[in-house]
């Protein structure tokens, strides 16, 4: 109790201090202006989370020799970034109140759709990159029209075309894996600029434009009244129909974009890639902050979630933990992220 | 008076952090006694009723039944202690049958163990019977309208031999006719025995039911008057602790009877609940749709805006016909329209007052699709100004705020659109005296710029209060219309209902 009192003490006296020798009202002003953005970022939803990821990173780097050595960092920031594309086009769909369980679907079908165009057609990796996702939005399209138009529930929509996705990949390959990518291709996904892997270059784009759509303009405002109040949107004069299928092409065009990247990371196109990305992107958003009945949530949030379950993994990896007691960690985090959640809503 | 009240409670504190939602509450009730409870949104009422259903605990002050002290920390020990508590939002599923929802939880069981649906009907039967409510136990509850829901949630309450029934706010949502039916269950309620305590902010049920009036404000009971010799005005008065102005307000600017009316509208039709209305509102004049529930007010509204698609019939704007098929149309010519549910049809309730503010002006506040944070700021600032709403409420989520902040809420959306046409459903509703006054004050003072406005109402006084003209539906057809000079209640409702008004 009296360190406590002590502590307060100690803190009060040195904030009065630091009053006294700021020679200028402005100086004073904009100290009060940092401390309040300050106070804005610590009392923020995605400051606890953020937190955990730094003390779990700080910890890695203590645990395991290896954790911070480069051929590690890059193994995990590919597979964040390839994972971070998913779930930021996932959010956009959570935020309308949806779900999308075809976009782990969607990676294979563009990887088949890529190893065709390149390997077997002989085209131009641009061109095919090109057509591989305009074939991702297509079911995008598909996935947002049945939903918006004929009012069936998203899960159900994407839950048929997660099938049917992975179905056309199977048939188109037989089942077989398509190999012999020119390195040009193999570049997009291997590769890196300044030392960062390309795959991470392009999430970080990905997620800073996902981040300035949402925050900043006329269609992210939508995408949260839609996702918050259907019924008041449409009488708000937001046409409802195109907000959601513009918000399923974003998603799995997204998908399309990790899927290409991911193709060439692996140098094949396969029939079984991508299997479980939904589940992962749905619970990187909510452990996010993302409420799955729409309207809340965001791409900070997304981006935390997403690092916090691939460094879990990774850690599971470098501490020796046998892969198989992986998805049991997983499945705790998200549960346990979730219940944090609210727990912290309640109590305000 | 008996010896020992049926329920006392007394020296009630509530705090919560930063505010004193009660101070020092006393309240009891006397055995087959309808006590009302009033006071403007935020006087603790809510608060009050939480603690006395076990939903929230008092931080001082005991809870006596019949003269002993009870604890009452959950709804079980409420229930338990005979307090049913009956709220706005009804506890039922939709889905099934009134008897199955009148037994919900204390389902009578055959010898086997499984549920004995034939003694659940017959019981069902009976009460409802004894209640005088006229509903079968099979009917499924989705089916009902509000009012019947509510007289079986009031069932329910008394499968459980409660002998306090508490509600709260319980004609927000009814008819004038649905209205009659609940206070004659009240009544009923009250010949038995049981009593009651209502929650309204509806003078004229208070004053036709209540035994007493408890008039609470600022977390405090500021009086407790005897219905019979205490009139309206002075329990508004003290509710709102000010010199109430006129409620309604005086139009001070005439309306131009030659001006070409900003709404025409001609043998409107949609559906099967909209048939071959015309009317017409010009500028500056306010129009009531007065009607049951049902009647055919808000098809009317919806098909307007284009939230309905049009069968029949033609809609002028400003004298042009307009095809107005999406609400988007019906905003681009100059339509606003507050719709009736608020929660539902009207808020984004978890996003900020801000963006709620804004959420129909986005293109005029955003060059290239970007949003500009500082028009979009300077928007809710000015609205929130105009409609008397706190500058630190601007940040905060819309579903915080009382009913009366969020009607203004939804009103400034409109508002900043500068509309020709501004639709308002119901716009009165679960508001408290004070809020009210102001956006009769709002309607007045938008009227006078020239908007156009029709207004629903199921409150007929409020019809009476503030329109210019009165337009009576009735199962869906317009069948008169009135000159606020020449109309009355009685004649409002004798079109609305079908019933020939005698001796006139």
């Amino acid at each position: 109790m009296t360190s406590n009192g002590d502590f307060v003490k100690q803190e009060t006296h040195d904030a009065s201090s630091t009053k006294q020798f700021a020679p200028a009202i402005t100086r004073v002003a904009l100290g009060q202006k940092t401390l309040k953005g300050l106070k804005k970022i610590v009392t923020a939803r995605e400051s606890t989370l953020a937190a955990v990821v730094i003390l779990l990173v700080v910890y890695l780097s203590w645990a395991s020799p290896y954790f911070f050595t480069s051929g590690n960092l890059t193994v995990v920031g590919r597979q964040i970034g390839l994972a971070l594309i998913i779930s930021v086009g996932m959010t956009f769909v959570i935020l309308i109140g949806g779900i999308d369980l075809s976009v782990g679907s969607v990676v294979a079908f563009v990887s088949v759709l890529t190893g065709v165009f390149i390997v077997n057609l002989g085209m131009s990796p641009i061109v095919a990159i090109l057509l591989a996702l305009v074939g991702g939005a297509v079911v995008g399209l598909v996935n947002g029209s049945i939903n918006a138009y004929m009012g069936i529930p998203s899960f159900v929509v994407t839950l048929g075309m997660l099938a049917v996705a992975r179905g056309l990949s199977l048939g188109i390959t037989s089942g077989s894996t398509i190999s012999g990518f020119p390195s040009e291709f193999l570049f997009i996904g291997q590769g890196a600029y300044l030392g960062i892997p390309i795959p991470v270059w392009v999430a970080a784009i990905v997620a800073i434009a996902a981040h300035l759509v949402l925050t900043r303009t006329t269609f992210g405002r939508h995408v949260y009244f839609v996702g918050s109040n259907e019924e008041a949107a449409k009488l708000s004069g937001i046409r409802v129909r195109r907000v959601k299928i513009s918000v399923f092409v974003i998603a799995s065009t997204l998908a399309a974009v990790s899927g290409i990247l991911e193709t060439a990371r692996l140098s094949v196109g396969q029939p079984a890639a991508g299997n479980g990305y939904e589940l992962l992107a749905i619970g990187a958003a909510v452990i996010g902050g993302a409420s799955l009945f729409g309207g809340v949530g965001g791409i900070l949030g997304t981006a935390l979630g997403t690092s916090l379950l691939l460094l879990i993994q990774n850690a599971l990896i470098l501490l020796g933990i046998s892969a198989y007691w992986q998805q049991v960690f997983s499945g705790v985090i998200i549960v346990g992220a979730v219940a944090l959640n609210m727990w912290r809503k309640q109590r305000n | 008076m008996a010896e020992h009240a049926l329920i006392a409670m007394r020296g009630i504190v509530k705090r919560y952090p930063g505010v004193t939602a009660l101070r020092d509450v006393s309240l009891s009730i006397e055995p087959g006694e309808v006590m009302a409870l009033v006071g403007e949104n935020g006087a603790g009422k809510s608060t009050l009723l939480k603690i006395l259903a076990g939903a929230a605990r008092a931080d001082e002050g005991v809870i006596e039944v019949s003269g002993q002290v009870v604890q009452v920390h959950s709804p079980r020990e409420s229930q338990a202690h005979g307090i049913a508590v009956i709220y706005q939002e009804l506890n039922l599923a939709n889905d099934l049958s009134v008897a199955e929802n009148i037994y919900v939880g204390r389902e009578p069981k055959t010898r086997f163990g499984t549920v004995d649906f034939n003694a659940m009907k017959s019981g069902a039967s009976r009460l409802l019977t004894s209640l005088g409510i006229n509903i079968s136990p099979d009917e499924i509850v989705g089916n009902l309208n509000i009012a019947l829901r509510q007289m079986v949630e009031i069932a329910k309450a008394l499968l459980v031999d409660a002998r306090v029934v508490v509600m709260d706010e319980p004609t927000s949502s009814l008819t004038e006719e649905e209205v009659e039916t609940l206070l004659t269950l009240v009544r009923q309620l009250r010949s038995t025995g049981v009593s009651v305590i209502y929650v309204s902010h509806r003078m004229r049920e208070i004053f036709e039911i209540a035994d007493r009036i408890t008039v609470m404000r600022d977390g405090s009971v500021v009086g407790v008057c005897d219905a019979q010799t205490t009139s309206p005005n002075d329990i508004v008065q003290m509710m709102v602790g000010r010199e109430l102005e006129d409620l309604y307000g005086i139009r001070t600017v005439p309306v131009d009877h030659t001006a070409t009316p900003t709404l025409e509208v001609r043998g409107l039709s949609s559906g099967s609940l909209l048939h071959d209305v015309s009317f017409a509102v010009r500028p500056g004049e306010i129009v009531a749709l007065a009607g049951l529930i049902g009647a055919g007010r808000s098809d009317a509204a919806m098909t307007i805006f284009g939230a309905v698609k049009r069968r029949r019939g033609e809609i002028l704007i400003a004298g042009q016909p307009m095809a107005l098929r999406t609400p988007n149309e019906a905003m681009a010519a100059g339509i606003g329209f507050v719709p009736e549910d608020r929660k539902h049809q009207g808020l984004f309730l978890g996003l900020s007052v801000r963006e709620n503010m804004s959420s129909a002006s986005l293109p005029r506040i955003s060059r290239l699709s970007v949003v500009s944070q500082r028009r979009d700021r300077e928007l809710a600032r000015r609205y929130a100004k105009q409609l008397g709403l706190r500058e630190s409420a601007i940040e905060v989520a819309a579903g915080t705020l009382s009913g009366g902040n969020q009607q203004k809420v939804v009103l400034a959306r409109w508002l900043a659109r500068l509309p020709k046409l501004l639709i308002l459903d119901e716009p009165t509703r679960g508001v408290d005296v004070g809020a009210k006054a102001e956006i009769y004050q709002l309607i007045r003072t938008i009227a006078g710029e020239g908007v156009a406005v029709l207004v629903i109402s199921s409150e007929l006084t409020e019809v009476l209060g503030i329109a210019d003209r009165i337009l009576v539906m009735r199962e869906g057809y317009g069948v008169g219309e009135l000159d606020a000079a020449q109309a009355t209640e009685k004649r409002v409702m004798a079109m609305a209902t079908g019933v020939q008004e005698d001796g006139s």
